[in-house]
This record gives structure tokens, C-alpha cells and sequence, in this order.
């Protein structure tokens, strides 16, 4: 084969095209705006975006990785961040708060991130609250639910670097409360997680159940270890205790495990009533397929089906298009924090810690997830998710939720100053 | 009451045969190649989402994939040994460690890269997928199966050991190498056999984990491992009959205490081990040395 050799001519097209290619890139890329006048910011807007990818709940950081990587590819795509590019870079968080430290500290000292997002475990986010002060960098917090985060970390100690996209225990304790509370159940027990998620979530339902039905009875507790793998000893004390009603926030792999041991143990036969907060999960629904069974309460933080409005519609599809799978929540909040930090920067005109964190307070947000507002005092997003009742629908090869409820975020999240009456639901106004 | 006694028991005997089937073949390659094999659970893993693959093959066919799923493994540990074990036989116990560790390392990758980081739902075993009414309270067939694989295997294992020749040269290339070169065993060679035959039987019980645990996911075979390793110890590091007796000992203890003593369950194995190490170093049936 001739080696070809670059012609003159070669030459000068390229060059030709080097040339115009420059002068339509700055007559698209104009900017235009807030910051036409000043151009404040300088480089990419770079994130630092942590999950678990490795060990059993790699698939969880997966799914925030697809959802992120989206967002970055239709932002660049549309002319970037204020006209600057988005940069994302992805850690294994390992689930384990020192890491999480490390990896914070690497995104902004070594790496030069503008903004921190993503992190999974309750832990980890408390763990990692007083460090974001010290770096002053904003952080999105993707997945981890406990509202100590919010609550203590954000409106208490007044980090004001930590916001969070993701519902809270709120959806998981405060509105099954609010669920539970309509059904012929009396007596409840709990198979959940032995770490602080469990605990919270289990004592918020527990409070917020009894002030809605006075005559509710928390027969027993069964607390599981991270990483269990038979939940046959569990379910042997709640059928002991034989409740009306059984309350689980165990979550992916081990509430898939949990579900098939209880379905063999006939636990779903004697107990009526299930609610699982993240039983919605896309892991789950997918793991389990035909063999979840029909009638169990789930929610989760976002639920591909909810709400039924074209931007969400359009993002599912263009999700499923993209990696053949529906999308999970972490792929919605991962996906809405770029769009979060888009329009704080935009509208800050900055990339600054002090004026985007400025920016997103009280910022309201068009996501697929629905219409967001990051309330103020204590930085949560305030968003509805549903609550549904497991059923087959012909389109999906795994179950979905039928009929659904939705409790709405005024009416169940907990309320600044969250000490004292009238902090907790049920809320009279 | 008693129905409830009976199936915490029942649920521990269940639990404890499963740990068995996985530890007897981290013991059986301790025994005789004096090489603690962390990467024991990650055949364990192997084997668990080879079955589920060639189970989604054969048409949902359950025993087809536990004969041949295992068999992919024994060539995987068959490549491990010959070409990489084999080389540190005769260093230190923290090179095997590292050297086996990072096979976990490369395993739980490679796992992540061929079936995705996702968790797999297994299918349902047919036959063995329902439940038994035991006092009233169901009770899942597979564990009665599972409970009922543990001691055939034991028989087995107990049976070639002790009563055929194979079993003899393995005990005498165990309890002495030099000697058994000597006399013109090819040690290598058993050596490689032997930890064929341990992955197999590490690959066999990740097979049966798919219908018992319901669920496959990379690093599966992290929390099988620690177990596995606790049972081989307080058995008696080598000893096959001191992991049976370790694992009964340890599902009851764990079925018992997660019932009972709900406070301690997640230290109680290790309290087990502690105090068995204390009332005897060398386990239940380990040499003193």
C-alpha cells in the first residue's frame, strides 16, 4: 500500500476549514446575557462526582454515572455552562466515609472541581458536611436521605455548602405514615437495615403513624447488617410476632434477597400490607421482574412513570434510547444536577461557591422529576414522588406501580426550625 | 412457641450447610496446599453467574447449569494455579494473601465487565422453588435441599478421602510433601488436582447460591468468604469434619442469636471465634503445633 502523502492542496483545505470552523465556533459560541458584558468565568466548570461503583452496589453508581453523563453531553452539546464546557469526573466512593473525604479533597485540590456531587450513604454525607465548610465548594447530594443532613448539618450548623436534590427520609418515614395510615392495619413490624437509615426512617414512620392513628402498634424490629444475604432468621421474628402490616426500607440487592425469602416463607400470606420506600428502585423492579409480587407499596425518590408531563416523558425515552434502561433515581438526581448547576451559575453569573450557593437558594428547577424549589433554610429540594401499589402493566417486563398516592412535600417534609410543635407533620395548614 | 423453635433451627441448619458447602473447599485446599485461598470466593462468585448463564442457555434448565457452570471455573482455577500459585508456594503467607486478593480484585472486574455492575434476580429452581407447611409455618424446599446437599457432600468428600487411593496420596502429600516426592508422587501435579477439585467445589456452592440467596452481584462472594473463613478456623484450619461442625455451630448460633439476641447478632460469629481461639488455638480438630 502507497503511504498518501498530504498534498498541498490537502494543505490548504485543511486550513481552509481550520478557519471557518474558528469563526463559526465564536459566531455560535457568542455569549450572550448576564455575563455578555463581563465575562466572569474562566475555564471549564469542572464537578466532582462520587458514587459506589465497586463491591455489591456497583450497579447504584452505574446509574448515577448514566444519568450525570447525559446531562454533560446535552449541556456541552447545547453551548456548555454560561459558554464554558462542563467537566465531569467519576470516583468510586466505596460507600465508606473516609474515602469519601479523600475524594472530596482530591476533586478540589488536586483535580480543581468548582462543585461536588453525587454520595450515597447517610454516613458518608454527615461525615462529609463539615468538610465541604473547610472547602468552601459547593455540594449536591444525589442519594443519601437522612435529614440529620439537612436538618442539623445545613440549617442548624449552617454549612451552606451542602444542598441536596433527592427526597429525603421525609418520602420514606413521614408519607408512608401518611400512606399507612388509610389501611385496615393496626399492628406494624420491621424488617430494616442495621445503620442509621433504618433507624430514622423506622422511628419517623413510627411517630408520625401514631399522631395520625392514635390506636397503631409497633409489634417488633428486626434489624439487618449491611451486606446480609439471608433474611430467613428476620422473617422468622416477624411471623412470631404476626403484624397486620410489615415497614422495610432495606434497599437494591438486599430487598430483592428479603422480597424471594419472604414470598418462600409465605411471609406476604399472613402479612397484608407491605411498604417498601425504595422498593421503586429500577435495580429492584428489574432484578425481581414476575417474581415481585402484586399489591406491596413501593416508592423511591423519582419513579420513571411520575409525573405524567412531556419533559419527563421525553427524558425517559431518550434515557432508554441511549443505555436499554429505564431510568433509575440516582440517574434523574445525577441528571438534575447538572441542570441545577447550570442555571445557579447562569444566574449567578459566576462560578463562585458564595454567589451559586446564593443562587440556588430558593432557585426553582424544571426537572423530569417535576417542578423543584431548594428551600432556603435548609437547603432540600422540595419535590413529590409517589407512592403506588405494585401491579403488571403489558408494556414492562418487570412490575410497576398501578394505582398511586401522592403525598406532596408541604405535607409531609418536616418544617425549619425542626425543633419544638409544629415542626413535624401532621400540619394543620 | 415450638413452631417457632423449630424453624429457627431449621433456618440455622440451612444456613450452616450453605457456609459448608463453600468452606469445604477452602479447607480441603488449605489441608493440602497450605495456601489460604482468598480468591475461594470469588470461584464462588464464578460459578454462581456461570450457573445463571448457562441456566438462561439451557432454557431455565437448573441442574444442567450446576453440572457444567462449575466445570468453566475448575479451568479458570486450573490457569490460577499452574501459572500463578504455583510460584508462591514456597513464600510467605501474606504473598499467597496478596497474590490470591488481587485475583479477587481482577475476578469482581471481570464479573462487572461480562454481566454488568447491575444485580441479576435468579429464576426459580423447578421443584424446589415453593415451600413445605412444617408445625403450620412454611418452610422454602430449597433449604431442605440445601440442607440435605451439606452432609452428601461431607459423605463424599469423607468417602474419597479416607477410602480410595487418590484420597491416600492426597492425605500423604498433605502430611508430609518431601516425603511423598520422595517416593515418587508427583506433587505438582496432585497439587494442581487438588485445588482444581477445591475451586469446583467453591464453584458448586456459588451454583447452589443462585436459587438460596435469590440474587447475583459482583463482589458477591465478600461476605461468603469472611464466614467461610471463620468456620475453617474454629474447625480447624485443614480440617474437613472441624468446618461441618464450625458451620452447624455457626448458622444455629446466627439463626439463634439473630431471633433471640437481636442486639449481637453482628458480633456473635466473631465472639464464636474468639473464644474458640482462646479455649483452643488450633481449632476444633486442628493439629496443635
Amino acid at each position: 500500500m502507497a503511504k498518501k502523502d498530504i498534498t498541498r492542496r490537502d494543505f490548504v483545505k485543511a486550513g481552509l476549514l481550520t478557519a471557518a470552523a474558528a469563526g463559526l465556533g465564536t459566531g455560535v459560541l457568542k455569549p450572550t446575557g448576564l455575563w455578555a458584558a463581563e465575562p466572569k468565568i474562566q475555564g471549564p466548570v469542572k464537578v466532582g462526582y462520587q458514587a459506589i461503583m465497586s463491591g455489591t452496589l456497583a450497579g447504584y453508581g452505574e446509574f448515577h454515572r448514566m444519568g450525570a453523563q447525559m446531562a454533560v453531553d446535552e449541556i456541552n452539546a447545547a453551548g456548555g455552562i454560561a459558554g464554558v464546557k462542563l467537566e465531569v469526573e467519576f470516583r468510586d466512593s466505596t460507600l465508606k466515609a473516609p474515602e469519601a473525604i479523600k475524594n472530596a479533597r482530591y476533586f478540589v485540590d488536586s483535580w480543581g472541581a468548582d462543585f461536588l456531587a453525587g454520595v450515597d450513604s447517610s454516613g458518608q454525607a454527615l461525615a462529609l458536611a463539615p468538610v465541604m465548610a473547610q472547602l468552601d465548594k459547593p455540594l449536591m447530594v444525589t442519594h443519601a436521605a437522612t435529614e440529620k443532613l439537612t436538618e442539623v448539618e445545613v440549617f442548624k450548623n449552617g454549612i451552606k455548602q451542602v444542598f441536596r436534590i433527592c427526597s429525603p427520609t421525609y418520602q420514606d418515614g413521614n408519607a408512608a405514615a401518611f400512606v399507612a395510615k388509610d389501611l385496615p392495619a393496626k399492628k406494624w413490624a420491621t424488617i430494616s437495615p442495621k445503620y442509621e437509615y433504618g433507624y430514622t426512617c423506622w422511628s419517623m414512620f413510627k411517630d408520625t403513624l401514631g399522631k395520625l392513628k392514635g390506636d397503631s402498634e409497633f409489634v417488633a424490629e428486626s434489624w439487618a447488617p449491611f451486606g446480609t444475604t439471608d433474611f430467613r432468621p428476620h422473617i422468622n421474628t416477624i411471623l412470631d410476632a404476626k403484624p397486620e402490616g410489615l415497614y422495610s426500607v432495606e434497599w437494591a440487592g438486599e430487598l430483592i434477597t428479603m422480597i424471594k425469602q419472604a414470598s418462600e416463607a409465605g411471609l406476604f400470606k399472613s402479612v397484608k400490607h407491605v411498604m417498601l420506600p425504595v422498593g421503586a428502585a429500577m435495580d429492584v423492579l428489574e432484578g425481581l421482574g414476575e417474581a415481585m409480587p402484586d399489591g406491596l407499596w413501593i416508592s423511591g425518590r423519582y419513579f420513571f412513570m411520575y409525573p405524567d408531563t412531556p419533559k419527563n416523558t421525553e427524558w425517559v425515552n431518550a434515557f432508554h434510547k441511549r443505555w436499554n434502561h429505564y431510568p433509575a433515581y440516582v440517574s434523574e438526581t445525577g441528571y438534575s444536577t447538572m441542570f441545577a448547576f447550570k442555571k445557579a451559575v447562569e444566574a449567578a453569573g459566576s462560578k463562585e461557591s458564595k454567589a451559586v450557593i446564593q443562587a440556588l437558594e430558593g432557585m426553582e428547577l424544571d426537572s423530569p422529576a417535576g417542578k423543584r424549589v431548594f428551600r432556603k433554610e435548609d437547603h432540600q429540594a422540595m419535590y413529590s414522588v409517589p407512592w403506588g401499589l405494585t401491579a403488571s402493566n403489558p408494556k414492562y417486563p418487570f412490575k410497576v406501580m398501578g394505582k398511586t398516592v401522592v403525598i406532596t412535600p408541604e405535607q409531609c417534609f418536616n418544617r425549619p426550625p425542626f425543633e419544638g410543635e409544629g415542626t413535624k407533620p401532621p400540619f394543620k395548614s | 412457641m415450638l413452631e417457632s423453635l423449630v424453624h429457627v433451627c431449621l433456618t440455622g441448619l440451612a444456613q450452616g450447610m450453605f457456609v459448608w458447602l463453600v468452606a469445604c473447599g477452602l479447607t480441603l485446599i488449605f489441608g493440602v496446599l497450605r495456601v489460604l485461598n482468598f480468591a475461594h470466593g470469588a470461584f464462588y462468585m464464578l460459578g454462581a453467574y456461570f450457573c445463571f448463564s448457562f441456566l438462561s442457555w439451557f432454557g431455565d434448565n437448573f441442574w444442567l447449569g450446576l453440572i457444567i457452570g462449575p466445570l468453566c471455573v475448575c479451568a479458570i482455577g486450573f490457569l490460577m494455579e499452574r501459572f500463578f500459585l504455583r510460584y508462591v508456594y514456597h513464600l510467605d503467607l501474606p504473598y499467597q494473601l496478596l497474590l490470591t486478593f488481587a485475583f479477587v480484585l481482577i475476578f469482581d472486574d471481570l464479573v462487572k465487565m461480562a454481566w454488568g455492575a447491575g444485580s441479576l434476580g435468579s429464576p426459580k429452581v423447578p421443584g424446589l422453588s415453593g415451600s413445605v407447611p412444617i408445625l403450620g409455618r412454611n418452610f422454602p424446599t430449597y433449604s431442605l435441599f440445601i440442607m440435605g446437599a451439606g452432609p452428601l457432600v461431607a459423605l463424599a468428600l469423607w468417602a474419597a478421602l479416607e477410602k480410595t487411593w487418590a484420597g491416600r496420596i492426597i492425605r500423604a502429600a498433605s502430611s508430609d510433601r518431601e516425603m511423598a516426592s520422595a517416593i515418587g508422587v508427583r506433587v505438582p501435579a496432585l497439587y494442581t488436582g487438588v485445588f482444581v477439585f477445591g475451586t469446583w467445589l467453591g464453584a458448586l456452592g456459588g451454583g447452589l447460591a443462585v436459587p438460596y440467596v435469590g440474587l447475583l452481584t459482583p463482589g458477591m462472594g465478600e461476605s461468603i468468604i469472611i464466614e467461610a473463613f471463620v468456620v475453617v478456623v474454629i474447625g480447624g484450619l485443614g480440617s474437613l469434619k472441624g468446618a461441618f461442625l464450625g458451620s452447624l455451630v455457626l448458622g444455629l448460633l446466627s439463626s439463634f442469636g439473630t431471633r433471640f439476641i437481636p442486639a449481637f447478632d453482628m458480633f456473635l460469629t466473631f465472639i464464636l471465634m474468639a473464644v474458640v481461639l482462646l479455649w483452643r488455638p488450633e481449632g476444633f480438630f486442628g493439629e496443635a503445633s
